[in-house]
């Protein structure tokens, strides 16, 4: 006999206004401004330079994006986790490159801190980060451990008081340009996730040195890097929660990071759009503007639809987060249709741009080029099915 | 020192205002609204006073519905220390003399040793609040205002002239309407935002303000729209210049 199971994923309690509280419609607006006036002029200078100027990191920290969701009292701006959310939509949307360096540092580097440091550890360590005084860098990708990360090879041995790290990690976003690293390393070698330990290194340590950085594909902007640790010594009130604990803190951070990558997709997606749709009325072709030929109408229908959908999946999952309510699994599907969807509305924007979508001097090649990492970085799509279809098979 | 700045609420100069069906207002449904542009030099102003002298309040009023919050709490944020409404029954429509009367009644009793107004609204751009509340205050008003230095012995004031600069002195309340100037107005941040929500705006009555002149809109209608462009294609380029100097004199009459 059929059987009526409950695979959708609304219970009591868990449907959400979508009206943005003056609060959150304020930070958006913040971030929409600065994004339109200071941002997007630059955009494709920092995706040519490879580098975002200083002043625009310096704003970021000064209006409070470096530290969204920490509490006042630890240095942040004390909003939430959907502020946030909006936020990162709107840098995402002008400059990608921007909005993985706030990214990385605010779901991957201050989220942890703030759950799992000691008060004496965020004083230390997070409120600075939060103010945007320096950046921070998680590290957990090596060369041969990426999405099989309980096989990581660097080692977090015990050397009296402390501990000695030894290893090296890649593909580290931030990692040139953090002055704080939020490091994961293996404390019983052999035994895989169980043994991995974090740690919060300060970048000036003796023994640790940025090695190759690398060149991408897209959000060229921010640096991505490989660090070496050779013997570099750090106290125990370094580590970060209990020894072994590490790759639980390390899963459920990036439980978190997935919504603001997707909420980075959502950006770029909109982007897209918005570019697509603006040459679309302008460009003429056979005596009218291509946006009267409907080839051209239902490509953008499906792009705002999507763009759409992939906004709300992103909103659901951070409002979650902020209920302090499971959101593993709705953070996976949204990264998921979000870097897909993203992936679909940049061909279709090189696509309506034509020969102009492939040159540099207009700005959908830039959109293909940043989209495609947002279905790898902070879990694969694969993964993310992986993480969806556990949710699901319990 | 107390500042008090004036805002307006209008449509933001992203929107695409589309004429209503009446012929004699703008639809609002879907319109973002903002603090018009002057108005935010004007908190600018202020606010660069406060970051040097930070015992300087900055205080904020507007005329209007309860939308006009919106307007207040980005001001709020954005670093002024109190905000005012004066709201109620008709203050939507109030007239521009009756919104000066409002506001110099208001002002009477909050007591600010300046007043600043952004020197136009963006959406009417009629530039005549602030002369006209100077009057009814029976204070001195400067125009053009794009630099203050406020002391103990007056405030400096820069006014924009053509080519130039002047510079004014008062020696006591003023009422200054402000020009655009170099510094941009900043943006409201996160701890502003955060700051801001905690705090109450008091709302005073448009009742009995003395509304003498009635405005009535009797038609609104878009500019036309843009014809299309001419472009030559054939020939040289001399011929292209020759004909052009002709068509932007005889047809475009802008030589």
């Amino acid at each position: 006999m059929a059987t009526i199971m409950s695979t959708d994923r609304t219970q009591t309690g868990s449907a959400f206004d979508l009206a943005l509280t003056e609060t959150q419609t304020l930070v958006q607006r913040t971030a929409r401004d600065f994004a339109r006036e200071k941002l997007l002029p630059i955009a494709a200078d920092i995706d040519e330079q490879g580098r975002i100027p200083a002043p625009i990191l310096a704003e970021l920290a000064s209006l409070g994006f470096m530290g969204v969701y920490v509490p006042e009292d630890q240095g942040g701006a004390g909003a939430d986790v959907v502020s946030y959310i909006l936020a990162a939509e709107e840098i995402n949307r002008a400059c990608a490159s921007t909005g993985v360096v706030m990214s990385a540092h605010n779901s991957l580097v201050c989220d942890p801190l703030l759950r799992h440091a000691t008060p004496e550890q965020q004083q230390r360590w997070l409120a600075p980060l939060a103010r945007g005084d320096t950046l921070g860098c998680f590290a957990m990708t090596e060369p041969a451990a990426g999405s099989d990360a309980a096989g990581m090879k660097t080692t977090a041995l015990k050397d009296g008081s402390g501990w000695v790290i030894n290893g090296t990690k890649n593909f580290i976003t931030n990692g040139a340009s953090a002055g704080t690293c939020l490091l994961f390393a293996q404390t019983e070698p052999g035994s895989r996730y169980k043994g991995i330990t974090a740690f919060i290194i300060d970048m000036k340590a003796a023994g640790l040195s940025v090695g190759k950085i690398e060149r991408k594909l897209g959000i060229k902007g921010s640096d991505t890097a490989q660090l070496v640790f050779e013997n570099v010594r750090v106290g125990d009130e370094q580590r970060l929660g209990d020894i072994g604990e590490g790759f639980k803190i390390a899963l459920g951070t990036l439980d978190g990071g997935r919504i603001g990558i997707a909420a980075q997709a959502v950006g770029i997606a909109r982007a897209c759009l918005e570019d697509s749709l603006e040459y679309a009325k302008g460009r003429q072709a056979f005596g009218k503007p291509i946006a009267e030929l409907q080839a051209i109408q239902w490509m953008l229908a499906d792009m705002a639809t999507e763009v759409d959908a992939a906004r709300l999946l992103t909103w659901r999952a951070a409002t979650l987060k902020d209920r302090n309510e499971p959101f593993s699994a709705e953070a996976a599907m949204a990264k998921l249709f979000a870097s897909d969807i993203a992936m679909k509305a940049a061909r279709n924007c090189v696509q309506i741009f034509g020969g102009y979508g492939y040159m540099k001097d207009y700005p959908a090649e830039r959109h293909y080029r940043d989209a495609k990492i947002t279905e790898i970085y902070e879990g694969t799509s694969e993964i993310m099915k992986l993480v969806i279809a556990e949710d699901l098979l319990g | 020192m107390r500042f008090l700045v004036c805002i307006k609420q209008v449509p933001d100069s992203t929107t695409r205002v589309k004429v209503a069906a009446d012929g004699k207002a703008i639809v609002t449904d879907g319109v973002t609204w903002s603090i018009s542009p002057y108005d935010e030099y004007a908190i600018e102003l202020a606010l660069e006073h406060k970051d040097q002298a930070p015992d300087t309040v900055v205080s904020i009023i507007s005329v209007g519905g309860p939308r006009t919050k919106d307007a207040l709490r980005q001001a709020l944020a954005m670093g002024c220390d109190d905000a005012t409404i004066v709201g109620g029954d008709g203050a939507d429509t109030l007239g521009p003399l009756g919104v000066a009367n409002a506001l110099a009644a208001a002002a009477t009793e909050l007591g600010p040793d300046l007043i600043l107004c952004g020197k136009q609204a963006s959406d009417d751009d009629q530039g005549f609040v602030g002369p006209a509340l100077a009057e009814a205050l029976g204070w001195p008003h400067v125009s053009q205002v794009t630099k203050i230095a406020p002391s103990a012995a007056g405030t400096e004031i820069w006014k924009e002239t053509d080519g130039g600069h002047e510079v004014w002195k008062a020696g006591g309340p003023v009422v200054l309407t402000v020009q655009k100037s170099a510094k941009e107005p900043r943006y409201p941040s996160l701890p502003g935002i955060m700051k801001a929500k905690k705090k109450e705006i008091p709302e005073r009555s448009v009742a009995g303000v003395d509304d003498p002149v009635k405005m009535v809109i009797v038609a609104l209608e878009p500019p036309p729209s843009r014809g299309g462009g001419k472009i030559f294609k054939d020939g040289d380029t001399k011929a292209h210049a020759a004909e052009l100097a002709t068509l932007l004199r005889d047809e475009a009459k802008v030589l």
